[in-house]
């Protein structure tokens, strides 16, 4: 089972759907489009609202014309070690400006999320069982200490230019 | 050294109770061994071939006294009295409890040490000269430099699920003694026209299976671009490297298969994006970094030339220690004394807890608190007044570890091989303790001068063997091992890999082998100032093979 997470809690009605050949969008429900699928649909029409899914392969930069056009990002990880949706969501972010939702799919594990949380990702599709108990609980395994600048919005850490300090929870 | 300031004690102390609440799970079976691997790599630690294996990081090399003991002290708790000094700067232990490990790794932390990143696919340790700050001829101290990289690479969000494993090396002389050129990432220190500090950048080397030299893809990166530069590099390999085959993964093949021309366009476009972000360095944080670094006060000992030249005359066996072991130092009343892990039929690399502390002993009387790793698996002590250099000896003598080999055909790296790693198809250790004893006569290896001799247990490599003068890789065939033979290669600033020379040999015939080449070597050279290395650069392979294998390998 699988269910939507932000740090506000667990998301109910998500619309958005991984279309398949047994599973299709209905009614409420709005499908995340494949990098060409999105291409395509947005050059055809003037739609707005749209949601796209990042394979790791794709070339994230195709997006920018669309950026504004676009609700919701979801970036793939179609098993946790695979790292490349941690550049998407940097380069998303911060060489594209995008600002809308942004969604880790896939093998998302409790472990990740917080490394994911610091790249950009501002919402998860988790089936783990333990990542949903452990974010039930909101008992993430983060470390308030970094070392290097990344997406999210932290303080500048004590010392060098390249640190950082996570905010403290408002 | 560099100290932790408050960040990095919290920063570490919260990494090993991460940790600690990761192993708890895997320990109630929440966290399944698949999704814990990683992260225990991340965090030093192996399953090897009879048990976990500890792997700590000695960030560039570098230690203290009061570090060396708290290893001792780990030795001793947690493991069998014992450690094996790596050829990447690290310590393994190999044989900690699982459970018991956050307890060493909360012992570390308390010396200002840890195990993060010395294995998984994310940036390993960063490794450095081990003469840094004390080689004459040092253009400047490149443990500055590795120490951001240290820091900026611990956790990264980004980087810490690469397609392989990520190295990189740094150096600051002229010497190339941190093998950068087979690293994935390769930085030596220059100094441009202006007196300006800058790195010439070199990308896609490695050894492995598939033995490559790095590319120099810049020739001048400007100082305050070390991390942005880093990124672009690491991001283009994070997304373009190949993740369908893990023996493909390695950025050494990106490189190959892309061509240097277009990944240099491509670092170099996702570098246009970053030089002026937050990650531009300011000068005066490198400078701060750097004061860590200064070189102790060294005291005037001229004393030490007449002393030193008494007690060569007195003793023999000291005399051809300091000869060996004991390297010109910046500062004229000091030299950089090599420790060798590599007594005759020793396992090289290898030290005990009792053998530990007394070289911090050592250090901390007589070299001013700093012991350095090096790559060849040796200890050293980078600053050592001439006029102490006798005690030091006898203080090497009492805990055997004062071989004169340095640099010698029994100074012999090593990977751990069959014996105790998962990986390997043939041994490694007692080959290594062979060759020591064949060729273990003082007089001889003097006869033989400067020769590299580098043992792999298995392709991946660890033992460095595709750089070594002789490198030997044992392979598997049929059941039983057989060791390939190289010659010629070096992981110096000339950078070359070895030459397969023929069929492989049975376990009880290499040490003949060697010897073979190695008088082939002693009729063919010029004089004894020309070392095996230039002389097999100058005749090539054909006088080794005639030796080997007879005239019939003439034809071939």
């Amino acid at each position: 089972m699988t269910k939507i997470w932000r740090e506000t809690g667990f998301v109910d009605n998500d619309p958005w759907v991984i279309e398949t050949d047994e599973v299709k969008a209905t009614g409420e429900q709005k499908p995340l489009l494949s990098l060409d699928e999105l291409i395509a649909k947005a050059d055809e029409s003037n739609d707005v609202g749209l949601g796209v899914l990042i394979k790791p392969a794709d070339d994230v930069r195709r997006l920018e014309p669309y950026l504004y056009r676009l609700e919701i990002v979801a970036v793939a990880f179609p098993a946790f070690n695979d790292g490349r949706a941690f550049s998407h969501a940097s380069l998303l972010r911060q060489r594209l400006g995008y600002t809308n939702e942004l969604r880790a799919v896939g093998d998302v594990l409790i472990d990740q999320v917080p490394l994911m949380q610091r790249v950009g990702i501002d919402s998860f599709a988790v089936s783990n069982a333990t990542a949903l108990k452990r974010l039930a609980e909101n008992r993430l395994p983060a470390i308030p200490h970094h070392y290097q600048p990344a997406v999210r919005d932290a303080e500048a850490g004590k010392g060098y230019s390249w640190r950082r300090q996570a905010k403290p929870a408002a | 050294m560099y100290r932790y300031d408050e960040f990095d004690h919290a920063f570490v102390s919260e990494r090993v109770e991460q940790f600690r609440d990761q192993v708890q799970r895997r320990l109630a079976g929440e966290l399944a061994e698949d999704a814990f691997k990683p992260l225990r790599l991340m965090n030093g630690v192996y399953l090897q071939l009879h048990a976990y294996m500890l792997r700590i990081a000695i960030p560039y090399g570098t230690l203290s006294a009061r570090q060396m003991r708290m290893l001792a002290h780990i030795a001793r708790t947690y493991d069998r009295g014992y450690g094996h000094f790596t050829t990447r700067q690290n310590l393994q232990f190999n044989w900690p409890k699982l459970s018991e490990i956050p307890d060493a790794l909360a012992d570390l932390a308390s010396v200002e040490m840890h195990a993060l990143q010395t294995s998984g696919n994310c940036i390993r340790n960063v490794t450095a000269d081990h003469f840094a700050g004390a080689a004459a001829d040092e253009i400047a101290d490149p443990r500055p430099y590795a120490e951001i990289l240290r820091q900026w690479s611990s956790v990264h969000p980004e980087f810490s699920f690469l397609p392989r494993k990520f190295k990189i090396a740094v150096t600051g002389a002229e010497r190339d003694r941190a093998a950068i050129q087979v690293h994935d990432i390769g930085l030596h220190l220059k100094k441009n026209d202006k007196g300006e500090i800058g790195f010439a950048v070199y990308v896609g080397g490695g050894q492995g299976r598939t033995p490559m030299i790095a590319k120099l893809i810049r020739d001048f990166l400007p100082e305050e671009d070390l991390l942005s530069y880093t990124t672009a590099i690491v991001r283009v390999y994070n997304l373009h490297g190949r993740r369908d085959n893990k023996y493909k993964a390695r950025i050494k093949i990106l490189v190959h298969e892309t061509g240097t021309e277009e990944l240099t366009r491509q670092v170099e476009a996702e570098f246009a994006s970053l030089r002026d972000s937050e990650l531009k360095l300011p000068e005066q944080d490198v400078e701060a970094i750097a004061a860590y670094f200064a070189p102790p006060a060294l005291p005037q000992r001229a004393e030490g030339w007449e002393n030193l030249a008494r007690w060569k005359k007195a003793d023999l066996a000291f005399a051809r220690w300091v000869q060996q072991n004991v390297q010109p130092h910046k500062n004229p009343d000091y030299g950089m004394v090599t420790i060798s892990l590599k007594p005759i039929g020793g396992i090289p690399g290898d030290a005990t807890d009792a053998q530990m502390d007394a070289i911090a002993d050592l250090a901390e009387e007589y070299a001013f608190d700093e012991i350095r790793v090096s790559h060849e698996q040796n200890l050293i002590l980078p600053h050592v007044a001439l006029a102490d250099l006798e005690a030091v000896y006898r203080g090497l003598v009492a805990i055997d570890l004062a071989e004169a080999n340095a640099g010698l055909i029994t100074d012999i790296i090593a990977c751990p091989g069959l014996d105790y790693c998962a990986l390997a198809n043939a041994r490694s250790i007692p080959l290594a303790q062979e060759i020591s004893r064949r060729f273990g006569s003082s007089e001889r290896q003097a006869e033989i001068g400067e020769l590299k001799i580098k043992i792999s247990g298995c392709i991946n490599a660890c033992g460095h063997h595709h750089v070594g003068h002789i490198g030997l890789l044992g392979v598997e065939k049929k059941g039983a091992e057989l060791y390939q033979i190289t010659l010629g290669g070096s992981g110096d600033e000339h950078t070359s890999i070895g030459e397969i020379i023929g069929r492989g040999f049975e376990p009880d015939r290499v040490t003949d082998a060697i010897e073979t080449i190695v008088d082939t070597y002693l009729g063919l050279r010029l004089d004894p100032s020309e070392i095996f290395l230039a002389a097999y650069r100058r005749v090539g392979p054909q006088p080794f093979k005639t030796a080997l294998y007879g005239a019939a390998a003439e034809a071939a």
